[in-house]
């Protein structure tokens, strides 16, 4: 592996754990982070951890710092399935990450909001789970993915609020 | 616009208030909504239900009048007067004089006695009237051989009786419900449990439990058994608990999600929701072969298959065209027919017992009946979070879960929408209830 790269990642990984521990719950709209403070024009890598966007753009754009293998839930929009780009960076990121190694076994839980009748959101769920299994499949992830739907039984936060169905509507990549 | 949301906050504020002052009238609270037609009140009959009579000493502690009250209130059908407006209080054929009926706009009285005659056992005698007409309807009839339990099941009867002279249809009090309680044991850690009781919440017991999610009740025909949802380590599997051994089976846990169950109409076959060949479709399994047969195949999700009173078709939901609209399987045929066009989003359709309507879970979380000739929908709840209706044996109400005041409550509507009632002897973070058949 290239030195450079792993010192970068062990530096950054540092910062995001030091960022998660004082705030455990990442939240797809959250407050942007502050903007690095680039003093030396150093050369941008507009391809950070491989997803195709600089390190500022990932926490600006995506609200991911530092390295996306960091982050293990993804987001939907109400009733979709469909991965957008945040996810889309965080799920490929994993997928390259667990193609290096072999064998390792991957529990995808697919969840839902309240809205919408239970067994609805039971095959919703699943569907999420689905969609994000297909996507690191093909990312080369190289592992044994299983998926498992809780549909609407196991909310992160019970509120009947925007805010709650937002971060209950989720994808929690486990292994 | 801010003046508006001003308002509005002031009146939920309003709202609010005046629900706590309603709060504690009694522990079987009713809440009556009166709609009118012509500028008229519709309301139901006026009937007067005399406290029965307790013979031979002690105490009974089931009310029999109150449980025959709340029955008949529910149903829209009725409207039970207070019993402190009685003129006179008979037990007693000779004892009934019309005009203190007549004088309090009484249509129907309903008299009574009860005898303890041993040890836990007693006997009730029972008188119907119709007041208008001034006669009795048929003569007194006797229920004996009574538990003191059993005394709220005769008073169901009585209900049943009263129903079956006043309206067109048999009353369905006898009937019973399922339903899930989840209880937190220690922090986060909570148990399910399937319960069944009377209609009315009463006499609750466990048929089932578990640690994980327990959802999706749906009675066999002959309701002795339940079909349900539960959870191994791989996900949600569908099972089945016999009511009288208690004794469980796994009917379906493939690889994906395993839910929805929906006993056919002749207790044959189980309709149910897998996604073992990747999208989530509507399977059958039959009971005797044990059979899985694949009946969906569309790509879009296909759950929550409710079969008609005939068992030749099933309403099911689908998200073929996007969001989850209900549709119609024919068996015969094997087509599919769009049933909802109306509003966003429809789903958890079933019949009543003569498949003229059909009852769902309409924007996500408004109970709606639909007639099944004319696809006319009429709202019976305006909240965002009801769901899991099911109509009761003779069509006449419909059972579901509420929020009140953020509090998950089962709740019973007539299925004109006109009366609301909260089934309080059931509480707790209860959900999907789901009203069983008549007892065959």
């Amino acid at each position: 592996m290239n030195s450079k790269l792993g010192l970068m990642m062990t530096v950054l990984m540092g910062l995001v754990l030091t960022a998660c521990a004082s705030k455990p719950a990442p939240v797809v709209e959250e407050a942007k982070p502050a903007a690095p403070a680039v003093t030396a024009p150093a050369p941008v890598d507009n391809n950070a951890f491989a997803s195709g966007y600089s390190v500022s753009d990932l926490a600006s754009q995506f609200g991911i710092n530092g390295d996306p293998l960091n982050y293990k839930v993804l987001y939907f929009k109400y009733n979709s399935s469909a991965i957008d780009e945040r996810s889309r960076i965080i799920a490929t990121r994993h997928a390259q990450h667990l193609g290096g190694k072999s064998g390792t076994n991957v529990n995808l839980e697919g969840h839902a909001d309240e809205r919408g009748t239970r067994d609805f959101n039971l095959a919703l769920g699943e569907r999420r789970a689905q969609s994000v299994a297909q996507l690191m499949n093909a990312a080369g992830a190289n592992s044994k993915i299983e998926t498992i739907s809780y549909g609407e039984e196991r909310a992160v936060d019970a509120a009947h609020t925007e805010a709650a169905w937002q971060v209950n509507r989720r994808v929690e990549i486990k292994y | 616009m801010i003046k508006k949301i001003t308002l509005l906050g002031s009146i939920s504020t309003l709202l609010l208030f005046s629900f706590m002052l309603l709060q504690p009238v009694s522990a079987q609270q009713q809440e009556k909504l009166r709609g009118t037609i012509d500028g008229g009140v519709i309301r139901g009959k006026p009937i007067a239900i005399v406290p029965f009579k307790v013979l031979d000493g002690s105490d009974v502690e089931h009310q029999i009048h109150e449980v025959i009250a709340f029955d008949l209130d529910a149903s829209g059908k009725f409207e039970s007067i207070p019993v402190n407006d009685f003129l006179s209080q008979p037990s007693k054929d000779e004892e009934v004089r019309y005009k203190d009926w007549r004088f309090i706009n009484a249509e129907i009285l309903v008299i009574g006695e009860v005898w303890n005659i041993g040890a836990n056992k007693y006997e009730v005698q029972f008188r119907i009237y119709d007041v208008v007409r001034q006669q009795q309807i048929g003569s007194g009839k006797r229920i004996s051989g009574l538990s003191k339990r059993a005394l709220r099941t005769a008073a169901h009867v009585i209900s049943d009786n009263v129903y079956k002279a006043f309206t067109d249809s048999a009353g369905a009090f006898q009937s019973r419900m399922a339903y899930v309680t989840r209880t937190e044991i220690e922090y986060q850690r909570y148990r399910y449990r399937l319960m069944v009781a009377d209609w009315d919440g009463y006499g609750a017991r466990e048929v089932y439990s578990s640690w994980n999610p327990l959802l999706s009740p749906d009675w066999s025909p002959d309701s002795q058994q339940l079909a349900f949802v539960g959870f191994n380590n791989k996900g949600s599997i569908v099972k089945t608990v016999d009511l009288r051994t208690l004794e469980d089976e796994t009917i379906a846990e493939f690889k994906g999600v395993n839910s929805a169950p929906a006993w056919s109409p002749d207790g044959s076959k189980l309709a149910y929701t897998t996604s073992r060949n990747g999208s989530p479709d509507i399977y059958i399994y039959d009971i005797q072969t044990r059979q899985h047969t694949r009946i969906s195949t569309h790509y879009g999700i296909d759950t929550e298959p409710s079969w008609s009173p005939r068992g030749e078709s099933f309403l099911f939901t689908s998200s073929r065209t996007g969001r989850p609209q209900i549709y119609s399987y024919s068996v015969n045929d094997e087509s599919v027919s769009r049933m909802t066009f109306e509003g966003t989003e429809s789903a958890n359709a079933s019949y009543n017992f003569d498949g003229s309507q059909i009852v769902m879970v309409h924007e996500g979380g408004q109970i709606a009946v639909m007639d099944e000739e004319t696809s006319r929908m009429t709202m019976l709840t305006n909240a965002k979070f009801d769901e899991s209706p099911s109509f009761s044996p003779n069509g006449d109400m419909v059972l579901y879960k509420t929020e009140q005041q953020y509090e998950p409550a089962l709740m019973v509507a007539s299925s004109d929408g006109r009366v609301r009632t909260r089934l309080s002897l059931v509480s707790g973070d209860v959900r999907e209830p789901a009203w069983s058949p008549l007892r065959k």
